[in-house]
């Protein structure tokens, strides 16, 4: 079951992506978010889209200091940073 | 019993291992720090260095010289080994934890088994530390890994000989004679001054803001003399060195930055603060390029992204390293 915020985040990344196949209608929120487990079929080039599209719209900044490898883990990662950077 | 080592992550695996030896030694550095006392920070675009059959971009300095500049500028000790012979390499390794000391090692990230399947790929420059070895196991601290993990010895030695561009030949690296206290202001300083004159006065057009400029020019003529598929091939090449292969993003600068930000306590030099907040907007400027190069290779292009936009925001990248290395030279020097 998604949190508001992780469902607000695969709405955002369906979008940033342009995702081709419509996700599954309740990913787990601890499924890889990239590479060939991701449900939503997204590679390296497609996280670099979502962490910028992340800083714009929850300015949250995510760099060296928390590298988008650790946070792009999963939906539940991601949201968890967000949700510990929100300014 | 389990050996202790101070297992951090990080963004980078040169920076984060040397960062993390030198606090198993009692000097406690940041990963920022080490790789700015490095002089990680760099660029070239060597289009006749092939990896994986595309051209070498590079966002840092070459592999092995952060540890190397690290040590020589703290007065460090650190040893290297490289082996033909698979079973002397582990023979050693074993040796060398047998009397306690973490070792360092080149790896090939493919062959290393605890790697997610994403983060795999065949690049055969990437650190690690060993630092304990349990039964046919040994206890590895990753930095680009959340927790230390254990690796079995055929897939340790796999990785360590791995064959292909920047084969390891099993290298091991290990610190000696660490001092009990270093001064990190001469050697912040000189790094600092010597990453300045890589970027901006070294002689050669690969290299520095006029390899950027050169990478420019290349780029925009990447569709007419390769064709569309093989242009966005070379392009997604560039963005994976910049944001990905350990950069933190931002192509290495984020980690400058925050190294900038920690030099300007230590050298008590407010003005570094400034810096610090430039080369971010710097990185941000690469990571946008990244973001439009990334929709093109993608297939999904908005507004201007195309070739010429993307070689205009990396000329952008390259006048504002230019004048930034210039301005930070002149500061770090005017204070001697």
């Amino acid at each position: 079951m998604l949190s508001a915020l992780e469902r607000e985040l695969v709405d955002m990344i369906v979008e940033t992506c342009r995702c081709a196949e419509s996700p599954p209608a309740d990913p787990s929120p601890d499924a890889p978010l990239i590479g060939p487990e991701s449900p939503f079929g997204l590679d390296s080039l497609d996280a670099v889209e979502i962490v910028v599209a992340v800083q714009r719209k929850y300015h949250t900044r995510i760099d060296s200091q928390e590298t988008s490898r650790k946070v792009l883990r999963s939906l539940r990662t991601l949201a968890e940073f967000i949700q510990n950077h929100r300014k | 019993m389990t050996p202790s080592f101070p297992h951090r992550q990080s963004a980078h695996c040169e920076s984060g291992v040397c960062a993390n030896l030198l606090t198993h030694h009692g000097l406690s550095l940041s990963e920022a720090m080490t790789f700015g006392i490095g002089s990680g920070l760099f660029f070239a675009y060597f289009p006749f260095v092939r990896i994986n059959h595309l051209p070498l971009t590079t966002f840092r300095s070459a592999p092995g010289r952060i540890l190397r500049q690290v040590a020589k500028r703290l007065g460090v000790g650190v040893t290297f080994r490289t082996f033909r012979d698979a079973g002397k390499g582990m023979a050693e390794l074993d040796r060398l934890l047998a009397e306690g000391v973490p070792v360092g090692a080149q790896t090939g990230v493919y062959w290393l088994p605890y790697f997610p399947p994403a983060l795999r790929f065949h690049f055969n420059a990437h650190n690690l530390v060993v630092y304990g070895k349990e039964g046919d196991s040994y206890r590895i601290s990753d930095p680009v890994i959340a927790e230390p993990v254990l690796c079995g010895a055929v897939d340790l030695e796999r990785a360590r000989f791995a064959r292909g561009p920047l084969a390891p030949n099993g290298k091991l690296f290990f610190l000696t004679n660490v001092p009990k206290r270093i001064d990190p202001v001469p050697a912040i300083r000189e790094a600092i001054r010597e990453v300045c004159r890589l970027m901006t006065r070294i002689p050669i057009p690969l290299i520095g803001v006029r390899g950027m400029r050169y990478l420019a020019g290349r780029m925009e003529s990447w569709p007419s003399r390769l064709g569309e598929r093989k242009a966005l091939l070379h392009l997604g090449n560039v963005i994976r060195m910049q944001e990905e292969v350990g950069t933190g993003g931002g192509g290495f600068r984020f980690i400058y930055a925050a190294f900038l930000q920690e030099a300007a306590a230590v050298l008590d030099e407010h003005g570094l603060l400034d810096f610090s907040k430039r080369m971010t907007t710097i990185g941000d400027h690469w990571r946008d390029f990244a973001v439009a190069g990334a929709r093109l290779c993608k297939g999904r292009p908005q507004g201007n992204d195309d070739f010429p936009a993307l070689a205009r925001i990396v000329r952008e990248c390259a006048d504002a390293e230019h004048g930034f290395f210039r301005e930070l030279d002149s500061l770090v020097r005017s204070r001697g």
